[in-house]
């Protein structure tokens, strides 16, 4: 079934499936391949890219959390021509979109970074990473600064501090969809070197928080918003759509455990169908049908 | 890779400080060589969020034998959710005769494996355990393995001679920098011999692992030659290599 994540008009993205991972959880497209089919879910969303190159953040960049993970990695990559080189065939022979995501650092580097993408055909859509301390009015000339080279729809990550201003002014500049939110930063020890560590912070604990800045975010301004954060399940992920999201992107499970990507992007493709039919979901739900099946043996054994 | 399942066969205590995994698997999780490690995810035993590296430490009968710390508790027949193995083998030179293995402030564990391969291949072994690796108890690896214990620090008897006589050096380091402590590698090498020559002196990483398949940039490092990921270009890299 088609759904579009974007505004209507001629920066419009569509998907077979409202389910996509998150960006810097699936690296460029090429990792799980072996593990996950593709044709399950609705886009893959590059590492972020930035038009230079970036080295990797020094000294420790995991800390392991009681119920979460904290990541600081400084967003290495080798910038956008080396990556483009390295991954264009891969990604021409892909049958879903490619959305790169790329780090918005100045305005003259994502002017060209922009430029560059339109010219490529296995590049679907841009998503833009902001930092988390940007004003409202950095957002808005940085998205206006994309939106003027590309084509290409131009999806924006909004940072959780700030994101109800920014989302009013990136929608303002042209953003084809928001989406809410890139993982919320946080600070804690490091136990092997003892020093503090501020980094991302992956993991269940932070999908209450961007729900319900999806909701939010949602009523608030008229453009498609994509909800990611903390989506370690099926529900999870249905709780964004019934938020008000268009689709959702998937970060950590990924890692812990890559299936989990494509049984939610299962789940949801079902869904979306029976929503719109008010049919019930059993058989989409990962075991339901199974389980009720079994049920009905049973139950038959015994009549019998 | 594939997503698989390990059974945990055997638990053999082989002292105060470490046990030994017997592995089985249900498919086959590939052929293995000194230097790859099996990505595994166990939720109930380490962090939910976290993968782990299981080191091999040999093969037997059809089981992979896996060193794991003896304070981590299991029971035989417990299922271990694997991701096949990762990394690349150990890039060893050809006419190689004597290997240098050097273990500072951890256990030796990643190193292990290249032990019966080496000495099957008629070449010496000497394993070097420094800082708190020196409590490492050796008593179950081979005999002619030759043992080194030196001090705190990584410093030991011998060590200009062992440096120079042998052809290679894989070195695993403790410590919360991996980086500041291979610095630390090198410039000690290069005080032991008049120069450090590529694909002699080798840095064996072992970064906390989020994703271990190159998916979360967590392990990312510069070299000379490229960007790697450590846990899928890796885990040894040729510390002449390394962008300092």
């Amino acid at each position: 079934m088609a759904i579009e994540i974007t505004r209507s008009g001629k920066r419009s993205l569509i998907l077979e499936t409202p389910v996509m991972n998150a960006a810097g959880a699936f690296g460029y497209g090429d990792v799980y391949r072996d593990i996950i089919k593709y044709e399950k879910l609705g886009a893959i969303i590059t590492a972020p890219i930035s038009y230079e190159a970036r080295s990797a953040a020094r000294g420790g960049r995991v800390v392991p959390l009681d119920s979460a993970v904290l990541l600081h990695t400084g967003l290495p990559n080798p910038g956008l021509n080396k990556v483009l080189r390295k991954y264009r065939s891969l990604w021409e022979s892909l049958a879903l979109p490619v959305i790169v995501h790329l780090i918005a650092t100045t305005d003259e580097q994502v002017r060209k970074a922009s430029a560059r993408l339109d010219e490529e055909d296995c590049v679907d859509a841009i998503e833009l990473g902001l930092r988390d301390d940007i004003t409202w009015q950095e957002a808005s000339r940085l998205v206006g600064s994309a939106v003027t080279k590309t084509d290409k729809p131009v999806l924006v990550r909004l940072p959780v501090s700030d994101a109800y201003e920014i989302a009013d002014a990136v929608a303002g500049a042209g953003a084809s969809t928001l989406v809410v939110a890139a993982p919320p930063r946080g600070t804690a020890r490091d136990p092997q070197s003892g020093k503090l560590i501020s980094g991302r912070i992956y993991g269940p604990v932070v999908k209450p928080i961007v729900l319900n800045m999806v909701g939010q975010i949602a009523r608030r301004v008229d453009v498609p918003v994509v909800g990611a954060g903390g989506i370690h399940s099926p529900q999870d992920a249905r709780d964004y759509l019934d938020a008000g999201a268009a689709a959702v992107q998937v970060d950590s499970v990924i890692w812990r455990s890559p299936k989990e990507l494509e049984i939610i992007a299962r789940d949801l493709g079902g869904y979306i169908v029976t929503r719109q039919t008010d049919a019930m979901p059993d058989e989409w739900h990962r075991g339901m049908g199974d389980t009720e099946q079994e049920r009905q043996r049973r139950k038959n054994r015994r009549d019998a | 890779m594939k997503e698989t399942r390990a059974l945990i066969e055997r638990i053999i205590e082989v002292n105060s400080a470490i046990q030994h995994l017997h592995l089985s698997f249900e498919g086959s999780p590939g052929r293995i060589k000194p230097g790859l490690s099996l990505l595994v995810g166990v939720a109930d035993i380490a962090h939910p969020y976290l993968r782990e590296s299981w080191w091999p430490v040999s093969i037997k009968d059809d089981f992979i034998v896996v060193e794991r710390p003896a304070k981590e508790r299991y029971e035989i027949g417990q299922v271990v959710n694997a991701l096949g193995y990762i990394g690349k083998p150990y890039l060893f030179r050809r006419n190689l005769r004597n290997v240098l293995l050097v273990a500072h402030d951890t256990p030796p564990t990643p190193l292990l494996l290249t032990i019966p391969w080496l000495l099957g291949n008629k070449i010496s072994v000497t394993l070097v355990l420094t800082g708190t690796a020196r409590t490492y108890n050796t008593e179950h690896l081979d005999r002619r393995v030759e043992i080194i214990r030196g001090d705190e620090g990584f410093t030991w008897p011998d060590q200009v001679m062992n440096a120079g006589w042998a052809d290679q050096v894989f070195v695993t380091t403790g410590g919360a920098d991996e980086n500041a402590a291979f610095r630390m590698v090198y410039d000690h090498f290069e005080t032991l011999r008049a120069s450090v020559q590529p694909n002699y002196l080798f840095g064996v990483f072992r970064p906390i692992l989020p994703c271990g398949v190159g998916a979360c940039g967590a392990c990312w490092l510069a070299s000379k030659r490229g960007a790697a990921m450590i846990c899928t270009d890796g885990p040894a890299f040729d510390l002449t290599q390394m962008v300092r």
